[in-house]
């Protein structure tokens, strides 16, 4: 990565190779439309040149680079949000006090579509951090530094926004159901 | 431990980042508290159907609007960012291989030819052999030409499978060759140097650095022949982003045998 | 390591487009090297009689010329041509061509005489081609295929989506050679008194040979049980094992490596 920053134009390319598709997940996720989120992929590599001078070689590059694409994702006006979890959990049925029995554990599994409509619901900065963490593999450390904040509030937020993610889950099970 | 601090740890469960002692309260909090122990599963299982969740794959067109993009900014707009160029060091020349090196490999030869009943510091010779093999492979690993750097990783099969110097030169070969080839021996010739811990942090870190899927094929293999259970974050990372669909393949058999 | 160190963006020469360029090798005793590093484009380098490295480049149009006052010229070198093409320079008989990001229609083809060492990398050229060179060859096309033809020395090629095709009409002993590709067939032409040391593997294809190959050792594949859609259990080889073997008593090493494809190894 020194390269780039070094003004190695050339090896922006390598990077593209290695990072385009990681970062098209991460957009994907956040923006739910392929054509944005293609938009934002490239939007990033010419930001990472254009920024090349703030990259400090000696911290992590996928952070600089998350950096950038968070800027990036900000700065795209996006189109209607999708209702955040508050506002949907009352609308719909009551919070999933009552657990789920065993049955209900084997056929999730399976329905892994109403899961990725339930993280779609997820409020942005939740639907983040598990992108972050679990679609990315990035260390908490890592994302602390993304997002600027304590190893230790990051693992307090993906605990909130997996319980988040549950009780939208079976809110839609169950709308699915009636 | 209270079902709050319980909690502040699950994040640190699902990703297989706790270290034994929280571990164990982890475990005793559990077992003692039903609330704590249903919600642990259902978002266990939460977390694990979010790890299976197929990751979208960008359209072939993103690619050639990138390199359509870079060629644009290069014809035009890179006046405004190209820096002063960084004039390196005299370039030694290519061919140039240390005399000192044919001499060695002379040397070995030699050292071959000799039958064991006819010296008497055969320990010895048999040392100064290995020596020279380690000399060999770490001279030839630095090689300019692709096809000197494979003489010295065929050698450095042939050193002893302690010698940490070559070993490190292998490792450094495996991650940081410009040559994909010279970086697909080297992988191979790990094997005998199973044993050192250092391969197999080694082999973590050039996987997630390596590009070249025949490479991270290899080093798939590798984990799988070392049996490297701690792997498992490096392989879904390739399951999810790698680009050949060989390579996923071959991940997702390794996660499956790993287990 | 000592590796050759990318010249930056500085245009130490430069070419126009449908440009022809030539440079000579300032030692003509001493041996030549020659380094083509691009990211777009084909590649063709041919061995010819001369003493100079012909280059011509057969871009499209579309190219800015110079904005502004030129830069200095880098210490050791001078300006050769006017317009934004690939990069040249010449230092201790090795010439470099390095066209970081070029058009993507520009192929560039580079004549220079027989006895030089090639090194050539691009990125996503449709091919790079290799014709009549005595040296040490190193080849490697990521997208594309690579050609490599009437060769003497040595070569180690590799391409990543593409076939590798290498033909050899000597080969000098000793020297370790490899031929890898991801996805594409390996088709290598060796002489016929070639003595080696072969290791093979097709993880996905056969291997075929003319030669007669003493086998060696194999290293045994990796078979996995399948129950197919009509409810059948199957075999399949998720792994393949690496086939040694030796030809003319056996030499230096030469390794034959495809994901997807076949290896052919064929006897001149
Ligand atoms: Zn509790």
């Amino acid at each position: 990565m020194a390269r780039v920053s070094a003004g190695e134009l050339s090896k922006l390319a390598v990077l593209f190779e290695r990072h385009h598709r990681a970062l098209f997940r991460y957009f994907v996720s956040m923006s739910r439309t392929r054509e944005m989120a293609e938009d934002l992929v490239q939007d990033v590599f010419f930001r990472m040149l254009r920024y090349r001078s703030s990259y400090d070689p000696s911290r992590p590059f996928t952070a600089w680079m998350y950096q950038i694409a968070r800027n990036a994702g900000i700065d795209q006006k996006r189109g209607g949000e999708v209702v955040g979890i508050e506002e949907y959990m009352e609308r719909h049925a009551e919070p999933a006090s009552s657990s789920p029995g065993p049955e209900e554990h084997a056929s999730r599994g399976q329905n892994l579509n109403l899961l990725r409509r339930a993280l779609d619901r997820l409020p942005r900065d939740k639907r983040e951090i598990l992108v972050l963490s679990r679609f990315q593999n990035m260390k908490y450390e890592q994302i602390g530094e993304i997002l600027g904040c304590e190893t230790g509030t990051v693992k307090v937020r993906v605990y909130r926004a997996m319980r988040a993610l549950e009780q939208i889950y079976f809110a839609l099970e169950k709308e699915k159901v009636s | 431990m209270t079902c709050e601090e319980t909690k502040q740890l699950f994040a640190d469960y699902w990703s297989d980042g706790l270290n034994g002692e929280d571990e164990i309260k982890l475990q005793e909090h559990l077992g003692a508290c039903e609330g704590c122990r249903k919600e642990a599963e259902r978002l266990g299982a939460l977390w694990r159907d979010l790890g299976a969740l197929p990751a979208e794959q960008p359209g072939p067109g993103l690619r050639s609007r990138f390199y359509d993009s870079l060629a644009a900014f290069r014809s035009g707009a890179d006046d405004r960012f190209s820096q002063p160029s960084h004039r390196s060091p005299a370039k030694q020349m290519v061919w140039q291989i240390a005399a000192g090196i044919a001499l060695l490999l002379a040397g070995v030869g030699a050292g071959y030819g000799l039958r064991p009943n006819q010296s008497p510091e055969l320990s010895q010779l048999r040392e100064e052999v290995a020596n020279m093999r380690q000399l060999v492979a770490l001279s030839l690993l630095q090689q300019q030409s692709a096809s000197e750097r494979l003489r010295g990783v065929s050698y450095a099969l042939r050193a002893e499978p302690n010698d940490s110097e070559v070993l490190g030169a292998l490792l450094d070969t495996v991650k940081r060759d410009s040559n994909v080839n010279v970086r697909l021996a080297a992988v191979d010739a790990l094997h005998p140097f199973a044993s050192s811990p250092a391969t197999r942090n080694g082999i973590l870190q050039a996987l997630t650095k390596q590009d070249a899927p025949l490479v991270q094929v290899a080093l798939i293999d590798l984990l799988v022949d070392l049996k490297i259970k701690q792997a498992e974050p490096e392989l879904r990372q390739l399951l999810q982003n790698a680009g050949d669909a060989g390579v996923r393949q071959r991940a997702e058999w390794a996660l499956e045998n790993l287990q | 390591m000592k590796k050759l160190t990318l010249l930056g963006l500085a245009l130490a020469g430069a070419l126009c487009a449908q440009d022809r360029l030539t440079l000579p090798f300032r030692d003509p005793n001493a041996p030549r090297k020659l380094n083509v590093d691009l990211f777009l484009g084909s590649v063709t380098v041919k061995g010819y009689e001369g003493r100079d490295a012909i280059i011509e480049y057969s871009g499209s149009d579309g190219f800015r010329g110079r904005r502004g006052a030129p830069e200095p010229p880098p210490a050791g070198m001078h300006r050769i041509g006017g317009g934004r093409e690939p990069d040249i320079s010449e230092d201790n008989n090795v010439i470099t061509v390095k066209g970081g990001l070029w058009n993507l229609t520009g192929d560039l083809t580079i004549q220079v005489p027989v006895e030089t060492s090639v090194t050539v990398k691009t990125m996503t050229g449709k091919s790079v081609t290799i014709d009549n060179i005595s040296g040490e060859i190193e080849a490697n096309n990521m997208n594309g295929e690579v050609n490599v033809t009437n060769a003497s020395g040595s070569v180690v090629a590799n391409s990543m989506n593409g076939k590798v095709v290498v033909s050899l009409n000597k080969v000098t002993p000793g020297k370790n050679m490899s031929f890898t590709t991801m996805n594409g067939t390996v088709d290598v032409t060796l002489p016929a008194d070639t003595k080696a040391t072969l290791k093979m593997r097709a993880d996905n294809g056969d291997i075929y040979s003319d030669f007669d190959v003493t086998l060696g050792p194999r290293t045994a594949p990796e078979v996995k049980e399948e129950k197919t859609k009509s409810g059948r259990v199957r075999q399949r080889v998720v792994r393949a094992g690496t086939q040694q073997g030796t030809i003319n008593g056996g030499g230096a090493e030469m390794q034959f490596t495809t994901f997807n494809g076949r290896i052919l190894i064929h006897k001149k």
